[in-house]
């Protein structure tokens, strides 16, 4: 019996995936990335300090996009991509 | 493009209805209903009806993956649609993947919003898509199995998993099905996607992610000030998405209703800005947490009012059903918009 594949899909032209080295949790600037929604920024908070105890934290960065329901602009990611080894989300209330 | 390690055809023991269903749900296929089978013979009578649409399909959130016209006639066979149904869906699919729509977000989100789609036109009558008494509810082929289709195919090829991608916290009936058509043989006014630009012979899927009707009960109103006073009560929700005065929403008037309204003068932009200004929510209606959230995001209310439309234009009227009293209103996911695309049919 030989049927339709209905997840069947390709990725798009460009989606290559880029594999990057292991983030030093330690030393690297890492950024905290709040999706908006409330109290996404006291959970950050929350995650910044305990990152206080075992690593400095004048390269962790707070940032969030402007609406809880729309997704980041392009420019805003590529500029976190840039400048940041790693990021963490708040992706919930 | 790089294959996604995936066979467009598979190849599977032959299996009666029964056990293909089982395996189909094993797959993570099914929405829980049981499935039809996607023989390559079926797919193809799906496929040629929409032989020459030859426009390719953007990336499907979350997965992000470009969809074949054989994946989505698959989606379309388990569902249980005719092939003459698959022009409409693949209008629904363009709807939801126009960038404005923000399919990824409402996929995504814990919001239980579902891809409303709204059938106008000829293609109504051809395909028996119920736009009368129980619109919204059980009983049509076409109004179930179309709805379905898509809600398969942002499963499947899309990816929504719910769980995983579909983060909803509590989901909703809509995300079975929910697709009717606007009573414009009962509407006193031009039919909704004429007012959006359309020809009246053209057949055109307009799609919003909303939740599923708000009933507006009002029986007793024999004046269309009467009626508004209701409507625009039922639409003033603090618990809605629409609170946050930044979305569209779609106020489905029933015919009966509608008839009242036109017969005291009520236009359709008259209408709008009624409802623009009377839908609002008291402050005092809205907790102290609430009031600073909306502050800090610049969203302030207007004498002691919060608006819940950005614009009278966002508040999308059309009529739908059939006898009664009742109309209903359909609150969107707020971070969204109304897309409407033109049916492709074959020359």
């Amino acid at each position: 019996m030989r049927i339709v594949n209905p997840s069947f899909g390709v990725a798009p032209a460009g989606a290559e995936q880029t594999i990057i080295g292991k983030v030093n949790w330690n030393e690297d600037p890492i950024v905290l990335f709040a999706n908006n929604k409330p109290n996404a920024r006291e959970l950050l908070e929350g995650v910044r300090a305990k990152l206080g105890a075992m690593r400095r934290i004048d390269n962790v960065d707070y940032i969030h996009k402007n609406s809880a329901s729309q997704p980041a602009p392009g420019a805003m990611i590529e500029a976190v991509a840039q400048k940041y080894r790693a990021a963490l989300l708040a992706l919930g209330d | 493009m790089t294959d996604q390690s995936e066979a467009e055809v598979i190849e599977i023991s032959e299996l009666g209805p029964e056990d293909w269903t089982e395996y189909a749900i094993e797959q993570g296929w099914s929405d829980g209903f049981p499935l039809v089978a996607p023989t390559e013979a079926a797919v193809e009578r799906f496929v040629s009806v929409c032989r020459g649409d030859n426009e390719p399909f953007p990336p499907i959130s979350p997965r992000q993956v470009v969809p074949t016209l054989h994946s989505l006639a698959a989606n379309a066979v388990m569902a249980g649609c005719r092939p003459e149904y698959f022009p409409v869906l693949l209008a629904a699919l363009r709807g939801v993947l126009t960038p404005d729509y923000n399919l990824h977000g409402t996929l995504a989100t814990t919001h239980p919003c579902a891809p409303m789609i709204l059938v106008n036109g000829p293609l109504r009558d051809r395909l028996g898509i119920n736009y009368g008494g129980n619109c919204f509810g059980q009983g049509w082929r076409a109004n179930a199995t179309i709805g379905r289709a898509l809600g398969l195919i942002l499963l499947n090829v899309g990816g929504a998993k719910p769980g995983v991608m579909d983060r909803s916290t509590q989901g909703s009936p809509a995300k079975f099905a929910f697709c009717f058509g606007e009573n414009e043989e009962a509407s006193p006014w031009p039919p909704y996607h004429v007012r959006r630009g359309f020809d009246t012979a053209d057949s055109v899927v307009t799609v919003m992610s909303g939740e599923g009707p708000h009933n507006i009960n009002d029986h007793a109103s024999t004046t269309g000030e009467g009626l508004l006073t209701t409507m625009a009560a039922s639409i003033a929700q603090p618990g809605a998405n629409t609170i946050y005065g930044k979305g569209p929403h779609v106020v489905a008037i029933g015919p009966e209703h509608a008839a009242t309204l036109h017969r005291d003068g009520w236009t359709i932009p008259a209408l709008q800005q009624a409802l623009f200004e009377r839908a609002r929510v008291r402050v005092s209606d809205v907790s102290p947490e609430n009031q600073v959230q909306y502050e800090e995001s610049g969203h302030h209310p207007v004498d002691g009012r919060y608006p819940v439309s950005p614009t009278p234009e966002d508040i999308h009227i059309l009529v739908a059903g059939g006898p009664g009293k009742h109309s209903a209103w359909i609150p969107s996911f707020g971070g969204t918009a109304v897309c409407s695309v033109r049916v492709r049919l074959p020359d």
